[in-house]
């Protein structure tokens, strides 16, 4: 019974205490990005290759942010048991979407802290950095990497 | 060209509440388990109920092979009395063999699958009469007639398979408890089913009912021990011996069975050498 107990228990512990924390975390970061996001909300940031022709650049440069975001357990569970009968994956699509918009606001402040006025040709990329093993054990992770071109235009 | 302000983008994420899809998901999944379940329940049914006891016999011989028959005169003894039982069980079709366990302390008798019957050393020394080992050995011969064991046997595997599917490996460990648990439930009212069929073939035999329900005095549970595992009835492999007495007295009495009569004495070969 005790044995029962214990592994009915743990699991339902971590599935508790991944979406406690994990919400409070998400919600948290949710509001940290749209503040910042509305702060950047001015600078021109495209993924054209080129710039517009009428703008006169002063100077270039690479400006890159990256996250790297983790699953929680609830959230794998939940996705894990999305898997058996397909559709949206919506406990991925949150985490997805904060770690595009970290990268992306990352890449804006660099740009920002470095002096420069706008980024275009955007780029995003993601990397499947760590794969859960075979055991169910380990991390999985995604890095999510936003790179482009910073500009610094002259002053008319 | 003019560039636009990027407002607030906020539909990447489907609509809905991580809670409410893990309840969705959850009833969902555990529905389709229980609907296999449940037509895995029916198929074990079926299967022991229309199982021909000659196939029955032949898939658990080998199992039953393990246990002690004995081929000296108390095993032939023991032979008689189940052989002159089993004359009132017609249409039966096993070929019923009788094995003593090696148990010095506990008086105890078991059915196994495929006509096998077992009784504890110690029944066979502490038996007064040949009327209480009758009893016990057609109580067994019930469970025989019922497919209890290889019921308990279906049950069990499909409650393994259940919690291994739930679990994974993890499952392994509960197993044996669950099974067990999973037997016991419904074994109160089989033991009820055997103990009637018992009556009825110890009846036919001596013509009276006496002595039958001796065993039960002799049963563990029926003498003065402390412990959880007396106190909660319902976990006893057996309903308590002295409800059991009780209700065996009723069954008698609503058959109609004499319940006094001249006891039979237990063959001198019998009790333990």
């Amino acid at each position: 019974m005790v044995e029962a107990l214990v592994q009915l228990g743990v699991p339902l512990f971590l599935l508790v205490l991944g979406y406690v924390a994990g919400s409070i975390a998400e919600q948290n970061h949710y509001k940290s990005i749209r503040v910042r996001e509305l702060r950047f909300r001015r600078m021109p940031t495209t993924n054209l290759r080129r710039p517009p022709v009428h703008w006169r650049i002063e100077s270039v440069a690479l400006v890159a942010g990256s996250t790297v975001v983790s699953v929680d357990y609830f959230k794998r569970f939940l996705a894990q048991l999305r898997g058996l009968v397909g559709g949206r994956v919506r406990a991925y699509e949150s985490l997805l979407d904060r770690a595009r918009r970290e990268a992306m606001l990352r890449m804006k402040e660099e740009a920002a802290q470095r002096g420069f006025d706008a980024v275009i040709n955007v780029r995003l990329e993601s990397t499947n950095i760590a794969a859960p093993l075979r055991n169910d054990k380990g991390t999985a992770g995604v890095e999510v990497l936003a790179f482009g071109t910073a500009l610094k235009l002259a002053r008319a | 060209m003019r560039f636009e302000p990027r407002d607030l983008i906020e539909n990447n994420v489907s609509p809905g509440h991580p809670l409410a899809e893990l309840g969705t998901l959850v009833a969902g999944l555990a529905l389709v388990g229980l609907a296999l379940l449940f037509t895995a329940w029916l198929a074990v049914e079926g299967a022991v109920r229309f199982l021909p006891a000659s196939l029955e016999q032949r898939a658990f011989g080998v199992a039953a092979g393990a246990f002690a028959v004995p081929s000296d005169a108390r095993g032939a003894a023991l032979d008689a009395v189940l052989g002159r039982l089993a004359r009132h069980w017609e249409g039966h079709g096993y070929a019923l063999r009788l094995g003593v366990v090696d148990e010095e302390d506990l008086p105890n008798a078991f059915a196994l699958p495929g006509g096998h019957v077992l009784v504890t050393s110690a029944l066979l020394d502490q038996a007064g009469s040949e009327n209480e080992l009758a009893f016990v050995l057609a109580h067994e011969l019930g469970h025989v007639e019922a497919r209890d064991p290889l019921r308990a046997l279906g049950r069990g595997l499909l409650v393994a398979l259940a919690l291994a599917a739930l679990g994974g490996t993890d499952g392994s460990a509960i197993v044996g408890s669950a099974a067990t648990l999973g037997e016991l439930a419904f074994s109160r009212e089989q033991e009820r089913a055997a103990d009637r069929f018992a009556l009825a073939l110890v009846a036919a035999e001596y013509g009276h009912v006496a002595g039958a329900s001796d065993f039960l005095a002799r049963l563990p549970d029926a003498r003065p021990a402390g412990g959880a595992e007396r106190a909660v009835s319902w976990l006893a492999t057996h309903p308590r011996s002295a409800d059991r007495v009780a209700e065996l007295d009723a069954l008698a009495a609503a058959a109609g069975y004499p319940t006094t009569g001249a006891l039979t004495p237990l063959a001198p070969e019998i009790r333990g050498g």
